[in-house]
């Protein structure tokens, strides 16, 4: 037996070195390790009352956060508790039977985030965030859901198909299939997305000289339309390998935001790709699918493993925990790749005045606040506070760039 | 179950003149001046009706008559138009003079909750009336002059048997019978609908096509027929809420599927035509492509309650169906099938109005009461029922012509045991 153990414990042991030694090339940044950020007053950067707007904004937010977290796991804890009698609505096998419990398990967790839902779109627009109308809210997402309960019943299939070959050690098989579904998602999300070429030519001749500099090849600069729902700015890097682009909202490009403003926008999504963070993401997430999929298959163990309908409502709280407890880490990491984006945009442009003035435009059009709570800082912000933005700008002057 | 108030009786014998077939839009104008004229007077005698029975709890005697020569005209009018009956009509809906008949009740003592809420809560049977004798529309189109075209769409069950009966009587001088039940239990099912409106009874309309026809012949036992627990109504109330959800795994499935069945098809179409008889291989995967069709629609149009199962195995839902093993066919009827089926096609697009109709009043009704009202589960079991029919007969699975019959089709034995009884 205690060989036995001691093996076990060398595997794990070994697989934790593998685990951290990923986790380590990950991590790596172009940032310097010796900067340090000053603190920042944001009263000298922000009006008294764009303060209070921002905090009274954020603390709602950070409400509706928790109602929904509390909602959505108190719904599901019922759901593993009581949802496997539904599987007598079923006549499909085992297989569709599980297709059919996590239909039926997400479609109760919609239920219930729904009022949060609704609350939330009634905060956005009454700060003018938000167009989307209540109608369209409610049966607009009724498709987004669809899309949902096609997915998860791909997603099942797989989990159950290889429980029942493979027994316990599904998660073995599965986790790379998930990892390789979550690259091919990124790979075609473009190509999902509506979107046409940017028309502004000086924008454009910007981006072909940030391109050069950052070594990042010819990469479409793309706006797509999304005024009529939202007033937020906003832009991303999109792709990997030929699928590859900066997608910027027609919100960033309505005359709110300046030139310059804008090319550090450019740069930091250039950024993204240039530090191949869209791989970099997939990776982290293969280094959480793995675990992930272990403790699944220990949880769902005395319900019979994943190979039986009868678990899949106990594995969907599970992910759902589980997804919540390593959202701190999940978003610590983001907010990592972000920084070293600004950074980049940092090192391209050369001009740290305009990325204050960006983050500090921030603050009006997103109500975001600036210095956040920590608890809010820890589960909310998968960026940079706005204060941490400005100060490696000032960081970036100060080391005489 | 009591019988339902409004009766349909149907001693029709098939037989068609040519000639008054032939022209029987131009012979019907008469009585369509007469009907929209006697509708007039009928509007003003329904309120007066109205406020009668809102008051005495029952209709007058003579406005009750009136109303009731009035349903029964309109159920003789629409039989001629529809071809279910040959007989020119008469112009006062006489009783016990047409071979399509209604039976009405005599004046009754009626809720007055009812009676005052009569309109709303006839809503559904009259959304459901029109689908089911909607007369249909023709739309144009091209830009004008030479280039213009027109095109009839048979939108409803009572217009398609209409233009099908047509041709078919023109021809054989006979009305086919699955077309003529099915007309005929559009004639009787607006007739419930509008003594219902008209306050002859207060006894809902009833979708039940087998209830309708309950005194016709049986056709026989087509080879493609539903299997399975009829009398299983139960629905569960969030697999109904979610219902159209739910079946979206199944439809994106169903599509992946279609894509390969068609391909089949057109194989097991070119072997069927040289060999005459199709390939083993061929036929079991066209087979489990339609029943799993026929399950996933049963499950998405409620008409049963499980979900199903992706593989369309035989034998694992409750609404199921019997396809016939491969035998031989004949080769004119399979060089020229997709064409023939086209008559079929229209029955079929016809009845799918109905069927999402019902589906929709079901979807209601199992939320609240959990469970699916029985008649129109069984107009969806009808609905789904030919479908199956035509999708088999289309993909080579057997060459007997989809059967219109709202009615189940009888064995042999079972005909013989209904004539003894």
């Amino acid at each position: 037996v205690s060989s036995r153990l001691a093996g076990r414990s060398a595997l794990l042991a070994a697989l934790a070195a593998v685990w951290a030694v990923a986790a380590y090339f990950l991590w790596q940044s172009k940032v310097p390790s010796s900067l340090r950020l000053p603190h920042l007053d944001p009263h000298r950067y922000f009006t008294t009352a764009q303060l209070s707007a921002t905090a009274s904004f954020s603390r709602v937010n950070s409400l509706i956060f928790w109602g929904t977290t509390v909602a959505q796991i108190g719904a599901l804890a019922a759901y593993a508790r009581w949802g496997v009698r539904w599987a007598r609505e079923s006549a499909a096998g085992p297989l569709g039977t599980g297709m059919l419990l996590g239909m039926l398990g997400f479609a109760l967790v919609w239920a219930v985030e729904l009022p949060f839902g609704v609350l939330d779109l009634w905060w956005q627009r009454r700060h003018h965030l938000s167009s989307v109308g209540y109608v369209g809210y409610l049966f607009g997402d009724w498709f987004a859901l669809g899309g949902k309960f096609v997915f998860l019943c791909f997603a099942v299939a797989i989990v159950m198909g290889f429980a029942r070959k493979l027994g316990e050690r599904w998660w073995i098989a599965a986790a790379p299939v998930f990892v390789g579904l979550t690259l091919l998602f990124a790979f075609i999300a473009p190509y999902l997305t509506p979107m046409h070429r940017l028309h502004n030519a000086s924008l454009r001749a910007a981006a072909t000289r940030f391109e050069a500099k950052e070594h990042v090849g010819s990469v479409p600069i793309d706006v797509t339309t999304v005024h009529d729902i939202t007033s937020l700015p906003n832009a991303e890097a999109m792709g990997v390998g030929p699928s590859r682009r900066v997608v910027l909202w027609d919100t960033l490009v309505d005359g709110r935001f300046s030139r310059p403003e804008l090319q550090v926008v450019i740069a930091h999504e250039l950024g993204h790709l240039a530090r191949n963070h869209i791989w970099k993401a997939v990776g982290w997430y293969a280094l959480f699918a793995f675990p992930g999929a272990f403790l699944i298959a220990r949880v769902t163990r005395r319900r019979g493993g994943m190979g039986r309908p009868e678990a899949v409502p106990l594995s969907l709280l599970v992910i759902v925990v589980l997804g919540l407890l390593a959202l701190p880490l999940e978003n610590a990491i983001s907010r990592h790749r972000e920084a070293e984006a600004d950074w980049m945009a940092l090192q391209t442009t050369h001009d740290p005045a305009a990325a204050t003035a960006l983050f500090r435009r921030f603050v009006p059009t997103t109500l975001g606040d600036p210095s956040p709570s920590t608890v809010d800082y820890l589960l909310l912000e998968n960026h940079p506070t706005i204060m941490q933005r400005i100060a490696m700008a000032r960081a970036w002057q100060a080391r005489g760039n | 179950v009591t019988e339902h108030a409004v009766q349909l009786i149907v001693e029709d014998d098939l037989r068609r003149s040519r000639l008054t077939v032939f022209f029987r839009l131009l012979l019907a104008i008469p009585h369509l001046i007469w009907a929209f004229l006697w509708s007039i007077a009928v509007f003003f005698a329904a309120i007066a009706n109205w406020i009668v029975t809102l008051i005495a709890g029952r209709p007058a005697g003579s406005l009750h008559r009136f109303l009731s020569s009035y349903v029964r005209y309109l159920a003789h009018l629409s039989a001629y138009l529809w071809l279910v009956a040959n007989p020119y009509p008469g112009f006062v809906g006489e009783e016990g003079e047409y071979p399509i008949e209604i039976r009405l009740p005599p004046p009754q003592e009626q809720s007055r909750w009812k009676t005052l809420l009569r309109i709303v809560l006839a809503l559904p049977a009259i959304v459901l009336a029109a689908a089911l004798g909607s007369p249909g529309s023709i739309a144009s189109g091209g830009s004008g002059g030479r280039n213009q075209s027109y095109s009839y769409n048979a939108s409803g069950l009572g217009s398609a048997v209409a233009v099908l009966g047509w041709f078919a009587s023109v021809v054989r001088g006979r009305m086919p019978k699955g077309l003529r039940d099915a007309g005929a239990y559009s004639v009787g099912y607006n007739a419930q609908t509008l003594a219902y409106v008209l306050l002859l009874t207060d006894r809902y309309p009833d979708a039940d096509p087998t209830a309708m026809l309950g005194g016709v012949e049986r056709p026989p036992l087509h080879p493609v027929h539903l299997l399975g627990d009829a009398h299983d109504l139960r629905r569960s109330r969030v697999t109904v809420f979610f219902r159209l959800l739910l079946a979206l795994p199944h439809l994106v499935w169903l599509a992946l599927w279609s894509v390969a069945a068609i391909v089949v098809a057109i194989l097991n179409w070119f072997v069927t035509l040289f060999t005459g008889t199709p390939t083993r291989p061929f036929h079991g995967f066209l087979s489990r492509y339609v029943r799993y069709a026929l399950h996933v629609a049963a499950f998405l149009y409620l008409a049963a309650n499980p979900f199903p199962g992706f593989t369309g195995e035989a034998g694992i839902y409750p609404l199921d169906l019997e396809i016939p093993e491969r035998g031989r066919q004949n080769r004119w009827r399979t060089g020229f099938r997709v064409v023939l089926a086209v008559p079929a096609v229209i029955v079929n697009s016809a009845l799918g109005s109905s069927l999402l109709i019902a589906a929709i009043f079901t979807w209601f009704v199992a939320l609240v009461r959990g469970s699916a009202p029985w008649g129109l589960r069984n107009l969806s079991a009808y609905a789904l029922r030919y479908s199956a029919q035509l999708y088999a007969y289309v993909f080579l699975l057997t060459d007997a012509y989809p059967h219109a019959s709202p009615l189940e089709g009888a064995s042999p034995e079972q005909m013989a045991f209904d004539e003894t009884g």
